[in-house]
């Protein structure tokens, strides 16, 4: 029984390893489809990718971390809920919808991965969905960066309320204190004309 | 001429520049007529620029409340105000966007003070004052880029500081190294960190702010003393009332920039022009990101350093802001015509340089 | 049965009456279609009974026949609030401006003789059951609140049900005793309108509102001068009121939104607790950063060497990042004989940090803006942006007891000996000497 389980443990652990390194496949094309500097920072928790020493990278990981870690890299079917310490919100959402082999399996064709994620997932709230923001190039984590004219219209939408309010406001500070100046000037110049007088 | 006479002229000429008898209600208020010719939409520029700093300060004063000056603290509180606390995202890109319609307005203003000889007797002072105020301004808008400690914000404020660098090249043996110890008196330390943020934030939020109060009170008293002025070589008879007439038209203006304001940063974060890199917190051990750059209305000054040879810039830049301080002297006998020539000269090079300057620093080093 | 009569049958004898009345008593008594003003029998106490009542109800009316013919619409506005609480506050004031309204209107015809000539029972129970009706709303109001938001969901259905003739009682038949009698109570007034003076609301003069100033032409000299400032005046007047019309509603508009807004602003976020522990863990992140960067500083004051790599670890084509003496950013290389080359990392154009990879042609590269430099002496390609080369580092290889095994200054000067075998497992360090030295 134990001269199976270790070479078991091996083909697992080779496994696990697979594809353990950094995907710049897809920053890259993010950045040639929409001609915006992309940096790892999109998927992962450290802007300079998952190898380094610093926080959000592999090297800076304590034992616990490398736990949970080593459980997210076996995701390899989609549906499983993972929090790996050196992917952000939008790398494991994209792990959870597909699965990491289906992830590992599109790196040739990195520009299909968009097609393939949920088109209403938007985890900023910014209206612009996740794998919009990831063919535009934009942050899909921050509310304040996505594709501007788009933002606009979405936001304009959303604040109609607001707008409306704030035009009916200015124009009728703007209509009183158009006839507030209007009336001192007539009392001012009548004034002046009787003393004239 | 003797030291009584010099002094007596001296009096003479502060009198007619700072005439303090003209300053009461009835002549500031009640008589104050505004010429009304071709270029009178000019004369709404300068009380834009001056709606635009009251929003500036308002909203920087309320930003005050979040912001944390340290090197660990700065971005994080920037994000908490943008991200959590209610209408922040809205009060930070007011402040950004006012910033940038603040200096527009601002060029605009001097370039048509220029073309209309604003600076004709007796207004030199206001004149000066100005240009004063343009340097303070630019000063606004370098200080407070920094403040947010981002990407793009520390490498372009580095960026701009090393320049100044450039200079001990040019200068004797000695003397080469004063440059590198003026720039490290700027920024604090060796390079730019805390003791930079320390002084950037008390550049911006208290020095500045206490000279432009000063220098602004100088130059809007000596507006509403000497009145607008006349524009135009043979101004014709007619004129309107500065109140209530042109002032209701200028409140009016002021709604609407404000109203235009307002919705563009309610609905357009200026973050979204920008890629997303830049805007993360500065580290200064990791990698930069690409497309650092100062801030648009420094582009006139930052692609022609790009491209062309230091010395070149530092001259052209040296002979514009003499040229801009001495004006009052240097074009006293200049005809509007070639005075609008020249400005006009200027605003093409300021637009070129600002909207065509990346494309053209593309062409030129080949692109990357 | 009560239910069917008053929200059913009622309000279809009401609205009939009311027609059929009108018409009849315009047919044949046209001139009692007015309000059959007393003002000449008594005008102090008209003026407070008067004014506040038909100033209060007709705000009070406007929020009712806006609510219930534009539920959409309301319900969206209403929906804030801020704006909610604002429109309840207003209905409050102008039906506390009614009541005192009617009031006074009440005690002027009781107290008054010459009014009593003139007055019929019928002007009583006017009074009474307007009264009756502006207080049963206010206790509606009170003791059932946000009318402004519950209201037209239900009413409005139950009015188009009666107006298409499909009378659908569900929508109120349930509704609390007070808010049923306030309804009756609206039926009854409109059948009382065609018998009493409330036919005066047919007959409301709008034009006034609209109607240019008037000039009176004295003959009287006097006068007629005196006329021309009395227009002057009742024209400003109009400005005055025009101005203080426009800028109060401004500054309310923009009062309210600006005090909602900053309110909130200067009140903060209210957020979940696990927002508040990612924010947390956040700035407690940034906290250790700062503070590895301070031990860091620290180190490169105090400690003669510090350590980069073993020499085992570096590769000849990926530097490792480190950090020298002056907190730069520096690389770290094997070299081809086998020994460390290190060499600075902070870009000499503009200072961007320069990329760890080596290209085909042994240069580094600098992403800001483009320059190549070689890794071997460190200099910029032709034509790059930067013009200094890269400076090279001083290095040390130390056994693990802290001997110095080996040893290269800035300018490659080697010392000690190089003997690979004592080499292997050995730490490359910078030494402060090297640094102290070159500065």
């Amino acid at each position: 029984m134990h001269t199976i389980r270790i070479p078991l443990t091996l083909a697992a652990f080779a496994l696990l390893h697979v594809g353990a390194t950094a995907h710049p496949e897809f920053q890259a094309w993010s950045q040639t489809n929409s001609g915006r500097f992309v940096n790892c920072a999109m998927c992962h928790a450290h802007p300079d990718g998952p190898e380094g020493v610093k926080a959000g990278q592999i090297g800076s990981l304590t034992p616990a971390e490398m736990l949970v870690l080593n459980e997210a890299r076996a995701a390899f079917e989609p549906g499983k809920k993972i929090e790996s310490p050196i992917l952000n919100k939008f790398g494991n959402s994209i792990v959870e919808q597909l699965g990491r082999r289906e992830v590992i399996a599109l790196r040739p064709t990195p520009g299909a991965l968009a097609t393939k994620l949920d088109p209403a997932h938007d985890i900023d709230g910014d209206g612009l969905g996740d794998e919009r923001e990831y063919r535009e190039g934009t942050d899909p984590l921050d509310a304040q960066s996505g594709n501007p004219a788009a933002l606009f219209r979405i936001n304009f939408a959303r604040q109609r309320f607001h707008i409306l309010m704030i035009v009916l406001a200015t124009a009728c500070a703007l209509y009183g204190l158009n006839h507030l100046l209007r009336g001192l000037h007539r009392v001012a110049s009548r004034a002046q004309k009787s003393q004239a007088r | 001429m003797n030291i009584s006479e010099k002094i007596h002229d001296a009096v003479s000429f502060a009198t007619e520049r700072i005439p303090l008898h003209k300053f009461d209600f009835y002549s500031v208020v009640h008589k104050k007529e505004v010429p009304v010719h071709k270029l009178s939409w000019a004369y709404y520029t300068g009380g834009l620029a001056l709606f635009f700093f009251m929003i500036q300060l308002t909203t920087g004063l309320m930003l005050l409340f979040y912001y944390q000056p340290t090197v660990s603290d700065a971005h994080a509180s920037v994000e908490y105000l943008t991200r959590h606390v209610p209408m922040g995202a809205l009060i930070r890109n007011m402040h950004t966007w006012g910033s940038s319609g603040m200096i527009a307005c601002v060029m605009v203003h001097m370039l048509m003070a220029f073309a209309m000889k604003a600076f004709e007797r007796p207004r030199e002072i206001t004149w000066v004052t100005g240009v004063l105020l343009l340097l303070i301004t630019f000063g606004f808008g370098f200080t407070g880029y920094l403040l947010p400690w981002h990407q793009i914000a520390v490498n372009a404020t580095k960026v701009g500081l090393q320049s100044i660098e450039e200079a001990g090249r040019y200068m004797p043996g000695g003397l080469a190294d004063l440059p590198r110890q003026f720039r490290e008196i700027i920024q604090g330390e060796p390079s730019v960190g805390q003791a930079t943020l320390s002084r950037f934030y008390v550049l911006h939020v208290i020095l500045l702010p206490l000279s432009i109060f000063g220098v602004l009170g100088l130059h809007l008293l000596s507006v509403q003393l000497h009145g607008m002025s006349k524009g135009v070589d043979q101004p014709t008879k007619k004129t309107e009332r500065f109140f209530p007439f042109f002032i209701l038209k200028d409140f009016s203006l002021w709604g609407g920039a404000f109203l235009i304001l307002f919705i563009v940063a309610l609905c357009l974060p200026f973050e979204s022009f920008f890629s997303f890199p830049l805007f993360q917190p500065y580290d200064a051990l990791g990698s930069t990101p690409d497309g650092i750059k100062p801030e648009w209305y420094f582009y006139f000054v930052y692609y022609p350093l790009e491209l062309l040879p230091f010395w070149l810039v530092m001259l052209g830049q040296t002979v514009a802001v003499g040229g801009l301080f001495a004006a009052p002297w240097i074009f006293k006998n200049t005809s509007r015509r070639s005075l609008s020539i020249i400005a006009g000269a200027a605003a093409a090079y300021l637009v070129i340089s600002t909207i065509f300057g990346q494309a053209i620093y593309e062409m030129i080093k080949g692109v990357h | 049965m009560l239910n069917i009569f008053l929200f059913a049958a009622l309000p279809y004898v009401a609205v009939f009456v009311l027609l059929v009345g009108s018409y009849w008593r315009y047919r044949t008594d046209r001139f009692s279609y007015s309000a059959l003003s007393s003002q000449f029998l008594e005008d102090r106490k008209l003026l407070w009974g008067s004014i506040c009542w038909h100033v209060g109800i007709l705000v009070i009316l406007l929020g009712h026949v806006l609510g219930l013919c534009f539920p959409g619409v309301w319900q969206a506005i209403v929906a804030n609030r801020t704006i909610l609480l604002l429109v309840e506050f207003t209905g409050l004031l102008f039906t506390i401006l009614c009541v005192i309204g009617l009031v006074a209107l009440a005690i002027r015809r009781a107290t008054s003789g010459k009014l009593q000539i003139v007055s019929t029972p019928v002007d009583f129970a006017v009074l009474g059951l307007l009264l009756a009706q502006v207080l049963l709303g206010l206790w509606v109001a009170i003791a059932h609140r946000w009318g402004a938001a519950w209201a037209p969901a239900s009413l409005s259905p139950y009015l188009f049900s009666l107006v298409t003739f499909n009378p659908n009682i569900e929508y109120v038949q349930d509704m609390p005793g007070l808010v049923k009698m306030h309804i009756a109570g609206a039926w009854f007034l409109l059948l009382l309108i065609p018998f009493s003076r409330l036919v005066h609301i047919f007959s409301i003069p709008f034009e006034y509102l609209w109607r240019r100033p008037q000039k009176v032409v004295w003959t009287n000299p006097r006068r007629f001068t005196q006329a021309e400032e009395q227009v002057a005046v009742a024209e400003d007047r109009r400005v005055f009121l025009r101005a203080g019309l426009g800028l109060s509603a401004g500054v309310a508009l923009l009062g309210v939104g600006t005090a909602d807004k900053m309110v909130r602003y200067f009140k903060g976020p209210e957020m979940t607790p696990e927002e508040e522990g990612d924010l947390l863990a956040k700035k407690l992140e940034r906290l250790e950063q700062t503070s590895e960067q301070r031990e860091l500083e620290l180190e490169r004051i105090r400690a003669a060497y510090i350590r980069v790599a073993r020499l085992d670890e570096l590769t000849a084509n990926k530097g490792k990042y480190f950090t020298d003496y002056q907190m730069r950013p520096a690389l770290a290389f094997l070299g081809s004989d086998g020994l460390p080359t290190l060499i600075s990392a902070k870009c000499t154009h503009l200072g961007c940090t320069v990329g760890s990879d080596l290209d085909g042609d042994g240069r580094l590269l600098c992403p800001c803006h483009v320059s190549y430099f070689d890794l071997k002496t460190g200099a910029p390609n032709a034509g790059a942006p930067a013009k200094s080369p890269l400076g090279h580092l001083g290095w040390a290889l130390m056994d693990e007891s802290g001997n110095v095994l080996l040893s290269q200054n800035p300018s490659g000067v080697r010392e000690g000996s190089a003997d690979p075998e004592a080499l292997k497992g050995a730490i490359v360090c910078i030494a402060r000497r090297f640094e102290e030295a070159k500065a």
